[in-house]
């Protein structure tokens, strides 16, 4: 069957196909493996470059708020070594107390004169003070709007159980008013005596704390105070203020704590919270510091990025597709010419198949002609002969006639034996000649048939030699093998002259059992040797030598079915000679079916 | 020992002519106190001053007052003393007057000073003032008992003023010894002030121009 030219062109299309892909499978596989990988390391690196500038940032905070406390804790120092305060507290004068502290904190406390002062400077200044006594509670004033107004509550904020040795810092819970609620920074530095060097008294300022970002609108952490469970964060909406409270109440179980972070969202934004203590060991109670900053900016960075990647993945992508697209190409064409020639071997092979088919055909057609006719030939040839017998046996026919009559009887045996050798050469063309091997004494064969060769009529009084060893053993069938020598013999007497010789020698020679037979007589042309073994083919010399032309083919063809051969090894004026070769018994090589 | 000489000089002489008592019958009580061990206390100034130790002030090195307490007379005017501030120190340290005597406080450094007290005895104010402030500021110490003198610029600065109801007294030496003369004869007693917190005393009966041993104690 010839394929067409579309299926080939789809299937090479459909191959093309195919092959781009799985390209495209495995370029797009590894393009989106380090797409991801790349975009995680970056999401990692944007996510650690994020946490160390809020870390920065809050340290930064954090230094500034450690400066203005150090400055702020100096402040109190001196005020807690001012003379008239010793002198009041060491010379039993607490009527003095506060009226010695009012002059000399007036330069601390903000008397809220409506001066300008810069914001820095304004939350270094107190709002209020009071003195702890030596239980550690505090002192009354004598007047509380001199030392900023504390509700009752607030001032027992300030009582902490028992003087302390180290200056205190912590946080009191105040009233704003309208339900709002702020918390204060307060500082406890202790007065030691500089008459018994112990601690005799206390003196607490209140400070208002300050924000993180300080309320500044380019700011981007916002910070507070959580106390308690109270928050005192204002950049936050109520309801967020209340849940982040409630977020940090559950993240600061236990005292231990000091230190943490969470995200969380407030109004529908992300953030990210953080809370540390602001006064550890300190005998007021905890206060954690809180940090929020917002994620939005962060987490838009982060969609930009993967938008990015996006981005850089398709074009990544288009431009793998396009290089697919062209190694493809490339990587089919060779595939496509083999398809293209392979198509065309196809081709030829059928065409050869056919052609072959026809040959057999032919040639089975021939063998069964050849077959057919010898067949329907020798009985017209029997019938014939035996009808010219018959003619022989009866009375009628003169002496003239007998002999004409005798003569065609002679002619039906020959016509019989031309009929009998093409029947076996249509076989052998067939290919349905079977030779069955069998151990196979070739001696004994070959003095057979040159006892046979004797009896016949000598008309050339030929001297025939023999040099047979007793055995020769080969592999073959006895009826065939006879044939070829009887065909070979028959040659050498026929092909003679008168007083000629006939010579017939045999031997074992390795693998091969070799019979040569000469004869004296009319050499064969030089033009003819190559054709001697042709059908049909007579020699010049062999005009007026009986026979039929198809004797040394069949020789031949019976030899080589048995893996032996014929060959003209001789022919000159003197001497022609053939030389038959058969498989020895034993011999190792394969025969030929 | 000069300032400590001076003290005492200018005390009997003030003791004596507000006394106007007779020369010849003066008797005199003399003796030693035993002091207490000076503390090595890191003071800025290594002169003549006031140490507070364990709530105890104490002269540094360490004095006795030494008075003799008994029905006597108030001075008819107000006598006078000084204690100067100099060296960002008070000189003296420690000074002994009677009720009613008006002490300066002369300002010798080039500095301001601010002289106040919260002491019972004596609850006073001089504000800022610097050396050429004048009149020289003064308080009139009408009530006896023991002055806490500071400055409230310098906080160290811490002087002692013992108001006391006796024109008789006398400060001892480093040693712990004090002569005490010009004393009316009679049963009197007689104390030693030692730091803010420690007063001893001993009741003694002076004869006319006879010398009385008394050590403390």
């Amino acid at each position: 069957m010839i394929s067409t030219p579309e299926p080939r062109n789809s299937g090479i299309a459909s191959f093309r196909i195919k092959l781009l892909v799985a390209m495209m499978l495995v370029v797009s596989f590894v393009a989106v493996a380090i797409l991801l990988f790349a975009q995680r390391n970056m999401a990692d690196s944007v996510r650690r470059d994020f946490q160390r500038e809020f870390q920065n940032e809050l340290a930064a905070l954090h230094s500034v708020q450690a400066i203005r406390h150090a400055a702020l804790a100096e402040r109190c120092r001196e005020l807690a070594r001012k003379p008239r305060i010793h002198a009041a507290l060491e010379d039993g004068a607490l009527d003095l107390l506060y009226p010695s502290a009012r002059d000399e904190l007036l330069d601390v406390m903000d008397t809220d004169d409506g001066a300008f002062r810069e914001p820095g400077a304004y939350t270094l200044r107190a709002h209020y003070y009071r003195f702890l006594d030596g239980k550690g509670r505090a002192i009354p004033p004598l007047d509380a709007k001199e030392v900023g107004e504390l509700r009752p509550e607030e001032e027992a904020q300030l009582d902490l159980g028992k003087l302390p040795d180290t200056p205190q810092t912590g946080y009191i819970l105040r009233d704003a008013g309208r339900d709002t609620e702020t918390i204060d920074e307060v500082i406890a530095m202790p007065i030691i005596s500089s008459d018994s060097g112990e601690t005799i008294a206390a003196i607490v300022l209140g400070f208002k704390p300050p924000t993180l970002g300080g309320g500044s609108p380019d700011a981007w952490i916002e910070g507070g105070v959580w106390l308690g469970g109270h928050l005192d964060l204002p950049s936050l909406t109520e309801s967020a203020r209340a849940d982040l409270a409630a977020q940090l109440s559950r993240a600061i179980p236990a005292p231990g704590v000091d230190q943490g972070g969470f995200e969380f969202r407030a109004g529908g934004a992300p953030y990210l919270a953080s809370f540390e203590r602001l006064n550890p060991a300190s005998l007021f109670p905890a206060a954690y510091e809180v940090s929020i900053y917002p994620l939005a900016a962060s987490a838009a960075r982060e969609r930009r990025l993967i938008w990015e990647f996006v981005a850089a993945g398709a074009v990544l992508l288009a431009g793998a597709f396009l290089a697919s697209h062209f190694l493809s190409r490339r990587l089919s064409e060779p595939v496509e010419k083999l398809a293209v020639d392979s198509e065309e071997n196809r081709e030829h092979w059928h065409r050869a198949e056919a052609a072959l088919e026809t040959t057999s055909q032919e040639l089975q057609r021939s063998a069964r002609f050849s077959a057919d006719a010898s067949h329907q030939l020798k009985t017209p040839v029997t019938v014939l002969r035996a009808g010219l017998e018959g003619l022989l046996a009866g009375e009628q026919l003169g002496a003239e006639a007998r002999d004409e009559v005798s003569a065609l009887v002679h002619q039906t045996f020959r016509l019989a034996s031309v009929i009998e050798d093409l029947l076996l050469l249509s076989r052998m063309d067939a290919g349905r000649l079977q030779i069955q091997f069998t151990r196979l004494d070739l001696s004994p064969l070959l003095e057979a048939l040159l006892d046979d060769l004797g009896a016949l009529p000598d008309i050339f009084d030929l001297e025939v030699d023999a040099d047979i060893p007793p055995h020769l053993w080969i592999t073959g069938e006895k009826r065939y093998a006879a044939l070829i020598l009887q065909n070979l013999l028959e040659n050498a007497r026929k092909y003679n002259h008168t007083g000629g010789r006939v010579r017939v020698s045999a031997a074992a020679q390795g693998d091969w059992a070799v019979v040569v037979i000469g004869n004296t007589g009319p050499a064969i042309p030089q033009s003819s040797q190559g054709h001697i073994f042709e059908r049909f083919h007579r020699g010049a010399v062999g005009e007026n030598v009986p026979g039929h032309g198809i004797g040394l083919n069949l020789a031949r063809e019976l030899a080589r079915l048995h893996g032996g051969d014929i060959r003209l090894s001789r022919s000159d004026e003197a001497w022609t000679e053939f030389e038959l070769r058969f498989r020895a018994e034993g011999a190792g090589a394969t025969l030929p079916l | 020992m000069t300032p400590l000489c001076f003290c005492r000089v200018s005390a009997l002489a003030a003791a004596l002519a507000l006394q106007g008592a007779p020369a010849l019958a003066e008797a005199v009580v003399e003796g030693r106190v035993a002091l207490p061990k000076p503390l090595h206390t890191p003071v800025m100034n290594k002169r003549y001053g006031i140490v507070a130790y364990g709530g105890v002030l104490s002269p540094y090195p360490p004095v006795a007052v030494v008075y003799l307490e008994g029905p006597f007379a108030l001075p008819p005017s107000p006598a006078t003393a000084q204690l100067a501030q100099k060296d960002l120190n008070f000189s003296p340290a420690i000074l002994a007057i009677q009720v009613n005597t008006r002490v300066e406080f002369p300002n010798l450094d080039d500095t301001y000073h601010n002289i106040f007290s919260y002491s019972p005895a004596k609850r006073f104010d001089l504000g800022r003032y610097r050396s050429d402030e004048r009149p020289i500021p003064s308080e009139l110490f009408d009530v006896s008992g023991m002055v806490t003198v500071r400055c409230d610029i310098h906080e160290h600065m811490r002087a002692i003023i013992l108001v006391l109801n006796t024109p008789y007294f006398v400060m001892s030496d480093l040693a712990g010894v004090y002569r005490l003369g010009g004393l009316p004869a009679g049963r009197f007693l007689l104390k030693a002030w030692v730091d803010s917190k420690t007063t001893l005393e001993r009741p003694v009966e002076l004869r006319d121009a006879s010398t009385l041993h008394a050590d403390f104690p």
